[in-house]
């Protein structure tokens, strides 16, 4: 197909795609609808039966928790994937290619870009391990979390610090928690089955609605999508950082 | 039910724990994916022993209130127990397979098939709009790095960005859809929003609504126009991801549409089900006949493969599109017959490549005498295709044909089915033919599938140990295809499981009322002579074409003819961003069909 018959047919489909979708918006219910019944009782269950005050994390790690296990596994295909396509197109003795080219990266990176660094890692690490830890209390969670605690490692990268790691041991330490965290969920789901009625239900005490334990095991899961997202993130962001250093060597 | 729960988290423990011990543990570990493999087959057969009561698990134990429901429930029905036991047992063909055939074998590789297939499991027993669609990506995600698993060349990672391109527009597609539907409908269990929908009036939301899920799902499908992806990937993806790709994959997508259909979009569309009809059963027909077409002008054996596939999903949709419980019986049963023959298929391609590094018909012609044993499987395998009776694809065939007849203007059904499966059967003897007897004239050439590919094709280099495994695979998956049409009590198990399928109402009372409610069954025969005729005129027709294809009679086509086959193998160039473009426009073409038709 040539480009100009490609763009035309894009356009066209694209353009009769976003009329009908405009159309089809008209026809739901106006955004000052009342709540859909689902919608309230998961919000009431979540509060008065789950004890928890952030309703989204009382949806998202309990009445659907099955989703959240099976967005965390997409991510941890993802890590798996990204080091597996990658690391098998790479030899050995490229690695050390890349810490060099690090190195040298390293002596370029002004003194203050790397005292900033240095600097914002640590309450950074700090702030990602707080909103984990409130998940269940306040917005965030594991993933929000997860996120902020992987940046620390983006600063670092930034501050020129040597990324492309000489040798395997760091990234295997990663790999194994990310793998762990991310059974971890499974095996709080099996708890379910086991200690309680049906598969994922909540097993330890819930707390006091408001206080740093309470939940349940929203505050585990929590923890465990934390651990993992970060370590998820810190691999692909890893692999691809390495990949770019030999790029540029 | 504390099972069915078990089947997705046993694989998901099992796959995790071996990431975790992949940097210590090399050795034997293999052995633990197949040992998960074989416990969820075995859970997937208790729970498809237990779901005669409609079993419907609920998780963290939130039972719906007052008609609405909280969490997320598994409801598979006979349907989708099935067809999840089926994905097992092929998982576990596919892991043994792989231990023989992927040369640079890591834990990782395991793990991956394993969340696979625990999505893949996952998918078939959802009963939740949303979850289905989180399944759904987790099937896509670990499916594109395992068809890109053998990186080291070039080719797998093309067909694998392909593949993740393509497939990650029908996702946006289809959560489109979800939302408008969760918009329309306030609920995100199946059953809820059928029951949500259907007093309500056929709206532009609801109509659109159903058009992108069926576009989403029809990519995964591989439905014309959506199915340009699925050769470049099957292409160069290892045998073992392969025989889940081709036996499983394309059909989960075709399940997940019609257990939309019949859950959530059927009480409000079921007064235009004649409408409906027509559109699918077009889409339909068109994937068969290109599927068939495109397969008869491949050399490249995994290619070919690849749309024989397309093919079948085409008729399976036919089958499906009848919108009737006799047509969802006739197609849960040829699935799995042809579903066994493909991966029976697979595996014999894949030892003739490993013995002699190539995959085309022309580079391997007459090369493989010395297996002629294989040659004969490969022989049966092709014949079972055209449903050579009694095999589990006559059965389903004839069973689908049955459902044709029964529904007024759709006699001409069986005709199309007998000439798209003689294509495909008579294309496939063919290459047989060539690659284990050395009969007939050379393969013509095939500008998509040079000697270059073969350089760089990904099992290359036998692997030292002993192949005898894959030959008892081969052999054992095959005797099954043609064993699975003689299953005592197939034929009445199905017409139940396909009632409970389509019974909308009696679905929507077990899951939000815990209510049992009969179902109607349909009344299904065992095949009639015309049953039988229709499969010896594929047997026919199969011969022919092979013969024909030997006999080097396709060389002297008129230009036309030629320029219409050039134009047809430049539609399947291989250039994502064209692919994109045709699913774009496939998407508005259904989207306005469906609209004229529905409104």
């Amino acid at each position: 197909m040539s480009g100009r018959a490609r763009l035309a047919m894009v356009a066209l489909a694209g353009v009769a795609l976003a009329v009908v979708l405009v159309v089809a918006v008209i026809d739901l219910p106006r955004p000052d609808a009342p709540p859909p019944r689902s919608a309230k009782l998961s919000t009431s269950v979540a509060l008065h039966e789950r004890h928890v005050t952030n309703i989204v994390a009382g949806i998202t790690f309990d009445l659907r928790g099955l989703d959240t296990l099976g967005e965390e596994l997409i991510l941890f295909a993802a890590a798996v994937g990204v080091s597996v396509l990658l690391r098998a197109q790479r030899e050995d003795s490229t690695m050390q290619d890349a810490a060099d080219a690090a190195e040298q990266r390293r002596a370029q990176v002004p003194a203050s870009a790397r005292a900033l660094g240095a600097a914002l890692a640590g309450p950074i690490i700090v702030f990602g391990a707080y909103i984990v830890a409130h998940g269940q209390l306040t917005p965030g969670g594991g993933f929000q979390g997860g996120v902020i605690l992987a940046a620390a490692l983006l600063l670092v990268y930034v501050a020129g610090q040597v990324l492309a790691l000489p040798t395997d041991s760091p990234v295997d330490l990663v790999e194994v928690t990310e793998a762990l965290a991310a059974a971890a969920y499974g095996l709080v789901a099996v708890g379910g089955l086991i200690f309680a009625s049906a598969a994922m239900t909540n097993f330890v005490a819930l707390g006091v609605t408001g206080h740093l334990l309470s939940g349940g095991t929203i505050l585990i899961l929590e923890v465990a999508v934390g651990i993992e997202v970060a370590s998820a993130l810190t691999l692909i962001l890893a692999e691809l950082l390495d990949q770019a250093l030999l790029r540029s060597t | 039910m504390v099972l069915a729960p078990l089947v997705v988290l046993v694989p998901i423990l099992a796959a995790t724990l071996l990431a975790a011990a992949s940097p210590f543990a090399q050795r034997g570990a293999g052995l633990v994916a197949v040992a998960a493999a074989l416990g969820a087959a075995v859970l997937t057969a208790l729970v498809l022993g237990s779901s005669g009561e409609r079993g419907v698990t609920w998780f963290s134990g939130w039972h719906p209130r007052g008609g609405a429901a909280i969490g997320i429930d598994f409801a598979p029905g006979r349907i989708g127990a099935g067809l999840a036991l089926f994905v097992a047992v092929l998982a576990v063909v596919a892991l043994i397979a792989a231990s023989r055939l992927i040369t640079v074998k890591s834990l990782a590789f395991d793990a991956l098939v394993l969340i696979f297939v625990a999505a893949m499991l996952g998918f078939a027993y959802s009963g939740d709009l949303f979850n289905l669609f989180v399944f759904f990506e987790l099937m896509s995600v670990t499916a594109y790095v395992l068809v890109g698993y053998e990186v080291g060349q070039r080719v797998s990672l093309e067909g694998s960005l392909t593949f993740a391109i393509t497939n990650s527009v029908g996702s946006f597609l289809l959560l489109f859809g979800i939302g408008l539907l969760y918009g329309s409908s306030g609920a995100l269990n199946l059953a809820q929003i059928g029951r949500a929908l259907e007093h309500g009036p056929v709206d532009t939301a609801v109509v659109v609504a159903f058009a992108l899920i069926a576009s989403g799902l029809l990519v995964k499908a591989a439905v014309v126009p959506f199915h340009l992806w699925t050769a470049d990937a099957y292409a160069v993806a290892p045998t073992p991801v392969c025989i889940l790709l081709a036996g499983a994959f394309s059909e989960l997508g075709l399940f997940g549409l019609f257990r939309i259909y019949w859950t959530a979009f059927h009480g409000v569309l079921g007064p235009d089900d004649d409408a409906l009809r027509v559109v699918l059963v077009t889409a339909g027909c068109l994937t068969g006949v290109l599927g068939a077409v495109m397969c008869a002008l491949q050399h490249h054996l995994k290619r070919m493969l690849a749309f024989a596939t397309i093919a079948q999903v085409g008729l399976f949709l036919l089958g499906l599109a009848l919108l009737t419980a006799d047509g969802v019986a006739g197609a849960a049963v040829w699935v799995v017959g042809d579903g066994l023959v493909k991966a029976a298929l697979f595996v014999i391609v894949a030892i003739v490549q490993h013995r002699y590094d190539r995959v085309t018909e022309g580079a391997l012609h007459g090369r493989a005498r010395g297996l002629w044993p294989l040659g004969l499987l490969f022989a049966l395998g092709a014949l079972t295709i055209a449903s050579l009776p009694p095999t589990g694809s006559f059965l389903g065939r004839s069973l689908v044909e049955d459902a044709a007849l029964k529904e007024p203007g759709y006699a001409w059904v069986p005709a199309l089915m007998a000439l798209v499966t003689a294509l495909v059967a008579g294309t496939l003897l063919r290459a047989g033919a060539r690659v284990f007897a050395g009969w007939g004239a050379p393969a013509g050439d095939d500008p998509l599938a040079t000697d270059d590919d073969d350089e760089t094709e990904d099992e290359r280099g036998a692997p030292p140990r002993s192949r005898f495994i894959l030959w008892a695979l081969a052999t054992v998956l095959l005797a099954a295809a043609v064993g699975w049409g003689v299953v005592p009590g197939l034929i009445e198990a199905a017409g139940r499981a396909a009632g409970e399928f389509t019974g909308t109402q009696a679905y929507a009372a077990a899951v939000l009322d815990g209510a049992h409610r009969a179902i109607a069954v349909p009344e299904l025969k065992s095949p009639s002579a015309t049953g039988y005729l229709y499969a010896a005129a594929s047997v026919a027709g199969a011969l022919a074409v092979a013969g024909a294809g030997l006999a080097g009679v396709g060389g002297r086509m008129p230009r036309g003819v030629i320029a219409a086959r050039e134009r047809l193998r430049g539609l399947h160039n291989g250039h994502p961003t064209d692919y994109v473009a045709w699913l774009a426009a496939g998407a508005a073409v259904l989207c306005g069909c469906l609209a004229l038709v529905l409104q």
